[in-house]
């Protein structure tokens, strides 16, 4: 709880840092004030302690995601420095938002009650609305900005919704009493309960980019300054799944019949939607939107394979894809930089010539999204395949395989495009501690593989 | 622990030659280090007690990081160590770009090669599985010939298909064990699965071996992948790669689901049988040298993938012999196309003949090859094929038949190619050829006398193997007498 407090404080002193007229010190302050988070946190693991009426609950889960959470928060805090260097407006906000958005994903990780879960999902979204919309002076941010908000309220009213209606049927929020309440009927739900949950699924499968509902995604993911589309892309789409894995573990399971099939559903349609239009795509921001919408199929597969390692897993595949992909954008950013804002697929040829060492790391980047071993995205997946075949679930699994190879192609489709020679390539210029970082990146996602844990969640 | 030292030293002298940017000492380097692995090989090979290596890796998912080795990993790591020497000699006094990263990735390679036919663990075999792809996949993508963008990719596409077809059956096996699951080979090869299961499972693991392989239908990325390697990408590739499946089948299939194996037995035979009589065919039609021998190779794997499902004694100790010979023999073949191509400048057919004239020691040498390729008596290459032509024949005298005729087609393109290359009139653009140099004899010399010695000597190999033979075959014979009992 203090870790909550403290960080919402830290968002109003960076809001008003803004004053200052030095943008050098934001970045620091933020860095340091997310260390004291990190540190908060670690004191208040294994307490579990409740507070507002258990409306929120800090056990080890919610604990264990937010740790993940802010420290990639860190990691794209300290990108930050050299990206908002170059930037002429006002950048606290930025800081302030991004800091606003991480308390709204702490409620999300820790709510035992509906409403929680409510206010965590418009506390996290409401700044990434404004986020989105950050290069106020570009016409695709712009359009990013609206269509998320406009999409995104819509969602959140399904939401709220689908709450009422569970209301109506149950009366009461809280998660414990709704899987109480479930468990009475022996699977055959009253129709208003089942749709309620339908519509609460449907609002939170929105916010992690679940097919059929991740529309939305790609264009967000493009318009968006990059920055803000690598912390959506990781903090965001970590703080969806815990929500969505806690939603279903405290209160849904063992899950009504006509909701599993929904999902299981929706998960083929993640894999496949994800994984082949990604294949098409020839920008990258794009590449990674399609990218990012199937890895959540792959988390989905580890959250409906129920199993008591499942939080686990998801816990580890959500760290390494986010570890994978913040320096994956910031690469990004700098050949963008260095290609005049081109977002194509080919700015990327002849990085290897021209930067041999930072080729080097982002092709163990990419080997890890693709699910290479020795690396950490490989283990991932692994841990994910065993938990669905463990499970019985082999017909998934076997698509789940398919589309991981559709997923090494396109990845290796970018690597083939950096170790492809060209006459002239861009001059990218990678600041020190841009390229200290990749390297540590680089390094994390190597050895998180070769080190793997399982925590008791 | 010595065979972590084996794994090892490639890969470390590998990664700190990586460090230094193109200096010239970078070969000597890096040859030394692959023939002190060669010599702790052998000295390993003929030492009388075993030796393992085992520590815990990942608990929770039982898995071990655990080395050890039998007869038929030795056969596969004396193989390996043996041949890498040569590629990396081929490398030597050649105009090459990146020479500290190319040395590196073919290091690299050897030690996920050494690690894979080491051990003792699915999900490591596995990890060091998929490691020798990435080398691999660098070697052809930056130093291969053209249309290496696609080829390669298609390549890499196609093989890693299959692997992780592979990784769904350890996956799914390892949820058979009992207790605490572990994915350890010994507890694996304890598993009852039912016949059903061992059905279909059978087709999950083989596949990622037949495209290595690569068996017909699943040889269709080797041809152009071939062609557009690199002299020493095609070495590793058609060399040692290629035995990776052969020895992943021998590890995975036979004792984990013998029942599937009877169950395929025949179709896997004549699967290969075909793919003998169609590599053969083709290779007898092409008309350029290094696709001609890259469907010659496909040949010869095929006849071995049908020896190897025979499963008899002869069969098998061909098959294990002919590991060594089809290794050492290809990848004299590959390097004199290398020197040819170098001399002449082109592979095609059309514009050799007569190099006889210029470079009389060369052709000798690529005669010896040529023979020892068709299998003549006295190399190495009969051995291997005379015995697993018998074994053929003792399950149908059909199936030793047609895999005889990879020997007789195999004759009629080796020495119709060696026709059109060295013999006839000579080109009048073969003025200023040369014969071999220092130190193509110091690469050819060693190939040929190993092939013509383990021609006339093959016992030491037989030896070598026999224990592996005899426990390969009673893993099958008792469930094949429990079967035909209950057909009766």
């Amino acid at each position: 709880m203090s870790a909550l407090i403290f960080t919402i404080v830290l968002g109003i002193i960076l809001l008003y840092l803004g004053f200052v007229k030095n943008k050098a010190i934001l970045a620091p302050v933020a860095i340091a004030g997310l260390m004291i988070t990190l540190f908060l946190l670690f004191k208040d693991w294994g307490l579990g302690s409740k507070y507002f009426h258990d409306m929120i609950v800090f056990d080890n889960f919610s604990i264990a995601f937010n740790i993940s959470m802010v420290i990639i928060t860190i990691l794209i805090f300290f990108f930050g420095i050299d990206y908002y260097e170059a930037l002429e407006f006002h950048v606290a906000e930025h800081y302030a938002l991004m800091i606003f958005a991480l308390t709204g994903a702490f409620l999300m990780t820790s709510f035992s009650n509906l409403i929680m879960l409510f206010l965590g999902i418009e506390i996290l979204s409401i700044p990434l609305y404004v986020l989105a919309g950050g290069k106020k002076y570009s016409y695709r941010s712009n359009e990013a900005s609206f269509k998320y908000f406009m999409l995104g309220s819509f969602a959140t009213t399904i939401f709220l919704f689908g709450v009422a209606l569970v209301y109506g049927a149950s009366a009461t929020f809280y998660l414990p009493e709704i899987k109480i309440f479930i468990s009475q009927f022996n699977g055959h739900l009253p129709p208003m309960m089942l749709v309620g949950l339908l519509f609460i699924l449907i609002g939170v499968a929105f916010k992690v980019a679940v097919a059929p509902f991740h529309f939305w995604s790609p264009d967000v993911y493009e318009g968006a300054p990059t920055l803000v589309t690598a912390f959506m892309s990781t903090v965001v789409k970590t703080a969806g799944f815990a929500a969505f894995f806690r939603l279903l573990n405290m209160g849904l399971l063992p899950l009504p019949v006509p909701l599993e099939k929904a999902l299981w559903v929706m998960t083929g349609l993640t894999l496949l939607i994800g994984n082949l239009a990604a294949l098409k795509q020839t920008n990258f921001k794009r590449l990674l939107a399609y990218s990012s919408i199937a890895h959540s199929g792959f988390i989905m597969l580890a959250m409906l394979s129920q199993h008591n390692t499942s939080a686990s897993v998801i816990l580890y595949y959500t760290f390494v894809y986010s570890l994978a992909t913040v320096p994956i954008f910031i690469i990004f950013i700098l050949m963008k930089r260095a290609a005049d804002g081109s977002e194509e697929l080919s700015i990327f040829r002849g990085l290897y010539k021209q930067k041999p060492w930072i080729a080097v790391f982002l092709t163990i980047l990419l080997m890890s999204m693709a699910g290479i071993p020795p690396t950490s995205g490989f283990m991932a997946k692994y841990q994910v395949f065993v938990l669905s075949i463990s499970q019985g679930y082999l017909g998934i699994s076997i698509v789940a395989i398919l589309m991981a190879v559709i997923g090494i192609y396109y990845y290796f489709f970018v690597m083939r495009e950096v170790f492809t020679e060209r006459e002239q390539s861009y001059p990218i210029q990678v600041s020190k501690i841009n390229a200290a970082l990749i390297v540590v990146c680089g390094v994390a996602v190597v050895m998180l593989g070769i080190f793997v844990w399982n925590l008791p969640i | 622990m010595i065979l972590l030292i084996i794994l090892l030293i490639p890969f470390l002298t590998g990664s700190f030659l990586f460090l230094f940017r193109n200096n010239s000492s970078i070969r000597f380097v890096a040859l030394a280090a692959s023939v002190v692995n060669l010599l702790l090989t052998l000295l390993l090979a003929f030492s009388a007690s075993a030796s393992n290596f085992a520590i815990n890796w990942i608990n929770f998912m039982g898995v071990q990081f655990a080395l050890g080795y039998d007869g038929i990993s030795l056969i596969m790591l004396i193989l390996t160590n043996l041949l890498f020497p040569f590629i990396l000699l081929a490398g030597f006094n050649r105009d090459q770009k990146n020479v500290s990263q190319l040395n590196f990735l073919i290091l690299s390679t050897q030690s996920a090669l050494i690690g894979v036919f080491l051990a003792q663990n699915a999900f490591l075999f596995y990890v060091f599985w998929e490691l020798a792809l990435i080398p691999v996949y660098f070697i052809l993508l930056i130093w291969g010939g053209d249309g290496r963008r696609s080829i390669t990719l298609k390549f890499f596409i196609y093989t890693l298909t299959g692997s992780l077809f592979l990784l769904f059956g350890i996956i799914y096996l390892y949820h058979l064990t009992p207790g605490n699951h572990s994915t350890d080979f010994a507890i694996f090869r304890q598993l009852h699965i039912p016949e059903s299961n061992q059905i279909w499972l059978f087709w999950i693991l083989f596949i990622a071996f037949a495209i290595k392989m690569p068996v017909f239908p699943f040889h269709t990325w080797q041809p152009s992948t071939y062609t557009m390697a690199p002299t020493q990408g095609v070495m590793i590739l058609a060399g040692v790669m290629t035995k990776m499946g052969i020895y992943g089948a021998l590890r995975f299939l036979f004792p984990i689901v013998p029942l599937g194996v009877l169950y395929w037995q025949n179709t896997i035979i004549i699967l290969s049988l075909i793919g003998v009589v169609y590599a053969s065919t083709i290779a007898f039609r092409q008309s350029n040298l290094k696709k001609l021998v890259a469907y010659s190779s496909m040949a010869h794997i095929s006849l071995m993938v049908a020896a190897m499902f025979v499963q008899n004694q002869f069969a098998l100790q061909g098959l294990l012999f002919q590991v060594i010979s089809h290794g050492v023999t290809i990848v004299a073949l590959f390097y004199l196309v290398l020197i040819i191509k170098e001399k002449t400048g082109t592979q095609e057919f059309q514009q050799m003949g007569g190099l006889k004239l210029k470079a009389p020691q060369m052709s000798i040498i690529f005669l010896i090859v040529v023979l020892g390729s068709i299998a003549l008596p006295l190399t190495a290459g009969f051995v291997g094929e005379l015995l697993m032509i018998t074994g053929l024949f003792r399950q149908s005298a059909w199936f030793a038949f047609i895999g005889g005729t990879t020997m007789i087609l195999g004759a009629i393109y080796m020495l119709y190619a060696y026709q059109r290359v060295m013999l006839g009139e000579e080109k009048s653009t073969h003025e200023k050829i040369t014969d071999l140099k220092s130190l193509d004899y110091l690469i050819l010399v060693p190939l040929i006398a190993i092939i013509l010695v383990l021609g006339i000597y093959p016992q030491p190999i037989f030896n070598l193997v026999e224990e592996s033979v005899r426990s390969m075959q009673n893993l099958l014979s008792p469930i094949a007498t429990v079967v035909s009992a209950i057909v009766h």
